[in-house]
């Protein structure tokens, strides 16, 4: 059995095939030293974790999050006061990552508790105005978050004789690829886990899952709250990228379709396929567009006034062509997530 | 027949739904070791009888003993225990949600000058002083409210789950389903793991970084399912995804997961629905494999050859009720169950 023994490899092939394709982007920088590419791919990989976060409630537990925004802000804000100087904590950045993480996880499991008992489109809803509380929540909480100013200056990553900067884009990019592994190696390790197929047998059938000797609510609280906790380490490394946490509106409804656009269009259900579908969504928005454009502009060809020749104007046409073209030819994603083939 | 001699014991078991009595005072004594055939036609409210069993329904009236015991979550001092930790939780959120800005100004960023030493010990006594020193309304009422809500909502769920499913799953009875209910997009092996829920300990802390005993218990039980495949004759599609199978492997496929969590007693809901007669006398032979490897067996079956050919003991329901009960033989001449199935003869 080929699907028993892989397991004890720390990542599938696939994944292995797309941490590695993330791994090389730097060498289009030393090709092309202009592009600056590594910066803007930091995003892509922020995202891809808080996707990861979201595909653990969506994609293996069944259950509709359309507030994931929410803990990322909540991780983003937990990480800038528990960071920033102008605050006596000050624990640095690996710790500020972790405890924002902590932080989602605790609040997960606070919004999870009650409501998840609500069905489908109840708990849809719930989560939609969830995401709308922790925005105006910490653009009221001025005394505490800055309101929309934003909590900065925040700390980049840190080791131990290396220097991080904005000057120095690709370790930087390489830090948070690192981070990203180990998100997606514990993802596959839960799973192929326990936890993992009682997840599944609560997104297939609930009493059925319940008539084996499985308590739902248990399992859902768990998934809300691993998925809270990525989102929130997703947020924190975001604030640090930015050095500050922005405004609360920067985690709005938008970012909570973006994550969950990228689920979809990547594959439900499939770590590789979520890590996919972060290259395409944010690749495309964050980098292929604006470099599109700022070429353009270069060569004379395209201007700001001018809105057909300025790619970034069609991000929101290309996201829902994609959509279209995705619901229509692959239903199940980019990378069929091989949910009937769980072996 | 006393209630410590029999397996499962259903007792004056009524279920209301509004004014609908869909069973009607039902008792049944199903002793350890027997096959028991519940029968009857179309709606006499056997499938309702295996709900009420299982927990999927609550009886409105009577109870069904499991080994003598009442599958139950009592009230236990880890449930208070909990309810109590939860109302003080959540009290003191509360607390601190209603005057974080004001707890926050005074425990951090009064006492905060700008990359000085931060003086931890003052500002937890500070904390803890503004946290309780908001008066009635900045503490007390929203430390009682959270205390009462925290601890009401905890006692209504405990009271709400006292008998569902996975409890009764837990104290030994494993279904199946009448409209088959697999996991369509596991595979056979994984369908038949999760059935083994019950069984397996491994926690969340070894899953995550996939600790050896998370990975033994898992190869494990993988093996154990493995054979509980074969024992049905599904082992050569082991990988495939249960939706994709036929329908009479579907059936026996759901017999393996329910088996997996080594029940005392397994209820089978129409097993033989569907299957052709060679299929029907495999599922005849299994049924008695099961009972002899010592899992007692209660089952709904409507194919008469199945019911006659297997079973201890036959209850007959009809419109709710238990009309009748007995040996294989007794039920095939008892003038009722005749009437029930076949109707009256007309006289004259």
């Amino acid at each position: 059995m080929a699907a028993a023994t892989s397991r004890f490899s720390l990542f599938s092939k696939g994944q292995l095939v797309v941490l590695g394709l993330l791994a090389s982007t730097p060498l289009i920088d030393v090709a092309m030293p202009t592009l600056r590419l590594s910066a803007p791919m930091r995003t892509v990989v922020t995202s891809a974790i808080i996707a990861l976060g979201l595909n653990i409630v969506v994609g293996w537990t069944g259950l509709l999050n359309l507030g994931i925004a929410a803990f990322a802000a909540l991780g983003a804000y937990a990480f800038g006061i528990l960071t920033c100087e102008i605050y006596p904590f000050q624990v640095g950045f690996w710790w500020g990552v972790l405890l924002a993480g902590a932080v989602g996880a605790f609040a997960g499991w606070l919004l999870g508790a009650p409501t998840l008992r609500l069905r489908g489109d109840y708990l849809a809803i719930v989560t939609l105005g969830f995401g709308e509380i922790v925005q105006d929540g910490l653009k009221n909480l001025e005394a505490i978050t800055k309101g929309t100013q934003g909590i900065n200056p925040l700390p980049a990553p840190s080791l131990p004789g290396i220097e991080f900067s904005s000057e120095t884009p690709v370790r930087w990019f390489y830090a948070y690829l690192a981070i990203l592994a180990v998100v997606v190696f514990l993802c596959r390790n839960l799973e192929f886990s326990r936890l993992g197929r009682q997840w599944f047998a609560v997104r297939e059938d609930e009493l059925a899952a319940r008539c084996m000797g499985i308590q739902p609510d248990k399992a859902k609280l768990k998934a809300f709250a691993i998925g809270a906790a990525l989102a929130a380490v997703g947020g924190a490394l975001i604030a640090s990228q930015l050095s500050s946490t922005g405004e609360p509106a920067n985690y709005d409804f938008q970012m909570s379709i973006l994550a969950l656009c990228i689920v979809i269009v990547g594959g439900i259900g499939s770590i590789t396929g979520v890590m996919v579908g972060a290259i395409v969504m944010v690749g495309l928005n964050n980098v292929v567009l604006p470099i599109a454009t700022q070429s353009l502009q270069n060569a004379g060809i395209g201007s700001t006034e001018n809105v057909l020749t300025s790619p970034d104007n069609y991000k929101f046409l290309l996201f829902g062509l994609a959509l279209v073209l995705m619901m229509r030819y692959r239903p199940d994603g980019i990378i069929h997530s091989g949910k009937a083939v769980r072996k | 027949m006393s209630a410590n001699s029999s397996l499962l014991s259903v007792q004056n078991v009524t279920v209301r739904f509004g004014g609908l009595t869909a069973v009607k005072d039902v008792s049944i004594e199903v002793a350890k070791g027997s096959i028991t055939a519940v029968i009857g036609p179309n709606g006499a409210g056997k499938t309702t009888l295996f709900n009420a069993i299982t927990g999927v329904y609550e009886p409105t009236e009577g109870s069904v003993l499991v080994s003598g015991r009442d599958p139950q979550r009592s009230l236990t001092k880890a449930v208070i225990a909990g309810a109590v930790s939860t109302g003080l939780a959540t009290g003191l959120f509360l607390c601190l949600l209603v005057r974080v800005e004001v707890i926050w100004r005074a425990s951090i960023i009064d006492l905060y000058v700008f990359q000085q030493p931060f003086p931890w010990m003052k500002s937890i006594g500070v904390f803890v002083a503004t946290l309780f020193g908001g008066g009635i309304v900045g503490t007390w009422l929203p430390l009682v409210l959270g205390v009462v809500l925290g601890i009401s909502g905890r006692m209504v769920i405990w009271s709400r789950t006292r008998r569902t499913p996975d409890v009764v799953a837990s104290a030994g009875v494993a279904r199946t389903f009448q409209n088959i209910r697999l996991f369509p997009e596991l595979s056979l092996i994984e369908n038949v793991t999760v059935g083994m829920d019950r069984r397996l300990n491994s926690g969340f802390i070894a899953a995550l970084f996939a600790l050896p005993s998370a990975l033994h218990e898992r190869s494990a039980a993988r093996t154990d399912a493995m054979k509980l495949l074969q024992f049905v004759g599904l082992a050569n599609k082991s990988e495939e995804a249960a939706g994709n199978l036929p329908y009479g492997y579907q059936r026996q496929l759901e017999i393996a997961r329910a088996l997996a969590s080594r029940p005392d007693v397994i209820l089978l809901d129409e097993p033989a629905a569907g299957m052709n007669p060679t299929e029907t006398v495999d599922l005849m032979r299994l049924i008695k494999t099961i009972r002899d490897a010592g899992t007692t067996v209660v089952l709904i079956e409507h194919h008469m050859r199945v019911v006659m050919g297997i079973s201890d003991r036959i209850a007959v329901l009809q419109y709710g009720e238990k009309i009748a009960e007995g040996t294989p033989l007794e039920i095939k001449h008892d003038p009722r169950c005749i009437e029930a199935y076949l109707g009256k003869e007309e006289l004259g």
